[in-house]
Formats: C-alpha cells, sequence, structure tokens
C-alpha cells in the first residue's frame, strides 16, 4: 500500500518550439495535480532518468519541486511566444 | 556570374540539387546536435546525482525487476559506484571519482557538439550560397548578366601610339606652345598658342620680318638677323670670331643633346624665330663644336628661354641651344658690323642677362678661362632667369639659379670637356640677341631684382642689373666680364643696353 510511484518528468530540458511547450507543461500540471491530491501516507519515487531505477522522495518536495518547474516552463514559454510575435511582427 | 542560358555548368536543377544535399547536411547535423545535447544532458543529471549520492548512507528505492516489474529496496554502498569503461569493462571507484569521470565525458561531448555546430554553419552558408546561385541562374532572377561584345575596330586605340620624341626628334605641331620668345620678337603680345602649323609658320614669318626690318634699324642686333641669312654661315663667322675673340665655344649643342633639352627647345623657337627655323640643333652643334674646339670654356646650354615654353612648331617642338648659339652668333656679327670692336657686337647680343654673361665672359676676356664658380653661377642663374618668368626670375633665390646652373654645367662639362667655355659663351651670346627683344619689347628678363654672386664687379654689375633685373647671373657674368675686359667695353656695351631698353619700352 505504501507506494505509488510518480514519474514526475524530470526534463530540465526546455522545449525549443511552441506546441513542445504546451506538451511538457500540460504534463507538468498533471503531475501537479497528482501530487497536490495524494494521501498523506503514499510513498513517491522517482526515477533516476536514463536508467530503470526509482528513488523514494518526500511527497511535499516533490511536489513542490514540480510546482517549480511548472511556473518556469510557464515563464519559459511566455518568452518564447513573445519572442516569436515579435519576429512575426518584424 | 553564370550566364542564365545555360552553357554555364550551374543548371537551376543542378544548383537545386546541390542545395538541397547542403540542406540534408545542415539537417543531420542540427539532429546530431540535438543527440548530444541530450546526451550531455544525462551526464549533467547524472553527475548531479552522483555528487548527492554519497550524502545519505541508503536510500529507499524501487529496484527494477525487468521492465516492467519493481520491488522496493535499499540503495546501500552509496559512495561505490561501478562505471562502465566500455567494452563490457567496468571499473568500481567511487562516487566523487564517478564524477570525475563524467565531467571527462561531458567535455568530449562538448567538443563533439561545437565541431557539429561548426559543421552547420559551414553548410547553412553554403546553402545560402546556392539560394544565390539559384536566383542568379534564373533568368528571371535579381541578377542579370551585363555582356559586351567587343568587336575588333572597338580595340583600336585612340589617335596614334604615343612615343618618346627623341632629343633631336622635331616638336610636333600639336602641342601647345607658349610664346615667351615672341615677346622677344617684340609682337609677343599677340602670340598666345599657335593651334595650327600654319598659324605658327605665319607667325615666324611675321617675326622674322619684322627682325629684318629691326636689323635695318641696327636697334636689335639679334632680331636683326633675317631669314635669309644662313645660320650655318653666321654661326661659323660668329664660332670664328668667338674662337678670335674669347675661344669659348658653345655648350649649347651638347647641352641640348643631354639635359636640357628644355632649355633647348626654347633656344631653338628663338632661333627659328629669328631664323626662319630652318636650322635645326644637330646642324649647328655640329658647327658650333667644330668651331669651339679651340677653347676650353665651358658653355651653359641654359635656358636662355626666358621661360619654359613648349613651342609646337611643326617640325621642332623644342628649340636647341644651338640655334640660340647661331642666334647669338648672327648678333654677334650683327653687332660687329655696327660697332668694330668686341663691345658693339656684344652690346647689341646682350639683351638677356644670359646673353651678356656669355658674350662678356666670352668675348670680353678673350681668356679662354674656365671660371667654374662664375661660369656655374652665370650660366646657372641665366638658365634660371630664363626659364622661370622673366619677373619672377629677379626675385628667384641665388640657390636656385645655382643649382640649377650647376647642374647645367656639369652636363655640359661631361659633353664637351674642351669647348664648354666656349659654348657658353656662344650660347650666352645667342641667349643675349634672344633675350634682347624680348628686353627690348619687355623688360621682363631684367625686370626682376639681379642678385649679386660675387662681389668683385660692384662697380659693373649695377649697370646690369638696372638694365636686366630678371637675369642675376647674368649680372654677375657681366660684372666678371666687365671688371676682366669691361671697363672699357661694359660701360659703354651698358649705355647702349639701356639706351635700347629705354628705346624700347619708350
Amino acid at each position: 500500500f505504501p507506494s505509488r510511484s510518480q514519474k514526475p518528468d524530470f526534463s530540465v530540458l526546455v522545449p525549443k518550439n511552441v506546441p513542445a511547450f504546451a506538451q511538457t507543461i500540460k504534463e507538468q500540471k498533471v503531475v501537479v495535480d497528482e501530487l497536490s491530491n495524494l494521501k498523506k501516507n503514499r510513498k513517491v519515487y522517482r526515477q533516476q532518468p536514463n536508467s530503470n531505477i526509482f528513488f523514494l522522495v518526500d511527497r511535499t518536495e516533490a511536489l513542490s519541486q514540480c510546482k517549480n518547474t511548472l511556473d518556469q516552463l510557464k515563464k519559459a514559454h511566455q518568452e518564447l511566444e513573445n519572442s516569436e510575435k515579435t519576429k512575426v511582427k518584424k | 556570374m553564370e550566364a542564365p542560358g545555360g552553357a554555364s555548368p550551374l543548371s537551376p536543377a543542378l544548383v537545386g540539387r546541390l542545395r538541397q544535399e547542403h540542406e540534408k547536411v545542415v539537417t543531420t547535423c542540427q539532429e546530431k546536435i540535438q543527440h548530444w545535447k541530450k546526451v550531455e544532458s544525462d551526464y549533467e543529471v547524472l553527475q548531479e546525482r552522483l555528487r548527492t549520492l554519497p550524502d545519505k548512507l541508503s536510500y529507499d528505492i524501487m529496484v527494477p525487476f525487468g521492465p516492467l516489474a519493481f520491488m522496493p529496496g535499499k540503495l546501500v554502498n552509496t559512495n561505490e559506484v561501478t562505471v562502465l569503461l566500455g567494452d563490457n569493462w567496468f571499473s568500481k571507484c567511487s562516487a566523487k571519482q564517478a564524477v570525475e569521470l563524467v565531467e571527462h565525458r561531458k567535455k568530449y561531448v562538448r567538443k563533439a557538439v561545437d565541431d557539429l555546430q561548426k559543421v552547420m554553419k559551414n553548410f547553412e552558408s553554403r546553402v545560402e550560397f546556392t539560394e544565390d546561385l539559384q536566383k542568379m541562374s534564373d533568368a528571371a532572377g535579381d541578377f542579370v548578366d551585363i555582356r559586351e561584345e567587343i568587336k575588333d575596330d572597338s580595340i583600336e586605340t585612340k589617335g596614334k601610339y604615343r612615343t618618346a620624341h627623341k632629343p633631336h626628334s622635331k616638336p610636333k605641331v600639336s602641342d601647345a606652345f607658349e610664346v615667351d620668345f615672341l615677346a622677344n620678337g617684340r609682337d609677343t603680345k599677340s602670340v598666345g598658342r599657335f593651334q595650327s602649323e600654319e598659324e605658327l609658320w605665319a607667325r615666324l614669318e611675321e617675326l622674322e620680318r619684322q627682325e629684318e626690318i629691326l636689323g635695318e634699324l641696327d636697334r636689335m642686333p639679334d632680331t636683326v638677323e633675317t631669314n635669309g641669312e644662313d645660320t650655318t654661315s653666321s654661326e661659323e663667322e660668329k664660332e670664328d670670331k668667338r674662337m678670335d675673340l674669347n675661344g669659348t665655344y658653345r655648350v649649347e649643342d651638347c647641352i641640348t643633346q643631354g639635359n636640357f633639352q628644355k632649355e633647348v627647345t626654347n633656344s631653338d623657337l628663338f632661333v627659328r624665330h629669328v631664323n626662319g627655323s630652318t636650322y635645326y640643333h644637330s646642324d649647328d652643334e655640329d658647327d658650333t663644336d667644330v668651331g669651339d674646339s679651340s677653347v676650353p670654356t665651358i658653355f651653359f646650354s641654359h635656358t636662355v628661354e626666358p621661360k619654359r615654353v613648349r613651342i609646337n612648331t611643326g617640325k621642332n617642338t623644342t628649340l636647341k641651344f644651338s640655334e640660340k648659339k647661331e642666334e647669338a652668333k648672327r648678333k654677334r656679327k650683327n653687332s660687329n658690323g655696327n660697332g668694330h670692336g668686341h663691345a658693339t657686337p656684344e652690346l647689341p647680343n646682350i639683351k638677356t642677362p644670359a646673353d651678356i654673361y656669355r658674350v662678356f665672359v666670352d668675348v670680353v676676356n678673350g681668356e679662354y678661362v674656365p671660371r667654374k664658380s662664375i661660369l656655374k653661377s652665370r650660366s646657372r642663374e641665366n638658365s634660371v632667369c630664363s626659364d622661370t618668368s622673366e619677373n619672377s626670375a629677379a626675385e628667384f633665390d641665388d640657390r636656385r639659379g645655382v643649382q640649377r646652373s650647376i647642374s647645367c654645367d656639369e652636363a655640359t662639362q661631361s659633353d664637351n670637356s674642351e669647348g664648354i667655355l666656349e659654348e657658353e659663351e656662344e650660347v650666352g651670346q645667342q641667349q643675349l640677341p634672344k633675350k634682347l627683344p624680348a628686353s627690348s619689347g619687355t623688360t621682363e628678363a631684367f625686370s626682376g631684382t639681379v642678385i649679386e654672386k660675387e662681389p668683385l664687379s660692384p662697380s659693373l654689375i649695377p649697370h646690369p642689373v638696372i638694365a636686366h633685373p630678371v637675369l642675376p647671373t647674368i649680372l654677375e657674368q657681366k660684372s666678371e666680364e666687365v671688371l676682366s675686359k669691361a671697363s672699357e667695353e661694359t660701360t659703354k656695351r651698358i649705355s647702349k643696353f639701356k639706351a635700347a631698353r629705354m628705346q624700347q619700352t619708350n
């Protein structure tokens, strides 16, 4: 019972095009929502990228991290859109 | 530039293919770069994990059983890592060492990424170039190939090929020529430039007529010489006289041939005007050289020319000193005929300072004394004065005159070591008559200030200076001449000159 594995997409890689951004942001939103709705006794594991090992992490920490990444993604997405708009204007 | 037509190897299809290939390379490079960046990011994550792994003694993990199954477990020995070296060889090392290994691999990855980026840029530029090529290759492109077919006729050069004149070659008529000399002939005002040979010759004829008239009047011995008189004969006579009197020879010929073509040209102009332009330097030179050989005098062909003028006479563009010499000889003859005594012939001849120098030195001294300093200075000054504008010449520094005269002297000396003095004398005589008309017509030649180089001839100098301010060197020569012989003749001469000038001016 204790374990429920979450696979937070730890991709720090910032997608370069807008649709990829939307995809990653969508995933990140799902993760945050899932984590926020977890029961307190649930265990959260994070997969070591490029491997098959899952490390146990604290649920609240995972939630905060996911929220931070989500914010970053949103910011990056905003900047990208602005830059593209300016390019179009030019 | 390719021709739009297609004869060029760049056909649109080939260019398009080339561009496609370049673009392929670019895209593959981009993919590779993406891959390597992914690897780099993986390594960074791994590195981060390895750094934090030793922080704890144990980690609760899910241990994978195959791709699908997990079982809870504990990760212990967090500071002990086995690193894949390659080919399934592993080495056991600490987390910290593992981090270093990861760092080393990251460098390699970065290098690969950089290389790929360079390649990509290179091919991107090639793509741009191929795009330009496509534009150019398209007939409707932005670029148009401009071609002009060259016909054989078009290759012809404008006019005739220019060839350098030989020293004795006849001057082209076409050359514009300023008539400073004409001023000597008294009608200088009208002279201007003769555009055509006909005009020039007509002018010359007029001048000759005038000269004849003048000769009848006996005012201008120089100009007096008529065309009918043979320069050769007159020269010979003059030469003989000179030989007798001074023994000086005319260096003009040599000078004309060698360094002083310009001066020579001027002298030639004078001669022509005076004589009708029948004689050329070569003839004069021969005559003068033969006659002068006896006296070791240094003659400067220094330009008697009031100014350096390029005369576009049909035959001889440049006047030669020989002509001047002839003129001087004629003058001397005339003068001799008028007043028997050296003074009389010389006086008429000395219209220009240069003439004065030559005449006085040669005739008056009679001593074939090659006074280098005097001759040089005089000849130089004369040349300078003659070259430069008459009025301005007086103002010119003695130095310049000296330098020029020196160069002339040297040249003359080199050419004719023995006959230099004689030649100078002759030249001076010639120049004098030439200048005399000018002075008579216009006081320009001597109008300038006279520079006294030699203190010896103060008494004599003032007269020449006054008479011919333009020619400082002449003054010196005059002074010397006067000093040597002249007290007798010079005074008379000066008076005559002054009188002639006064008459002219009046």
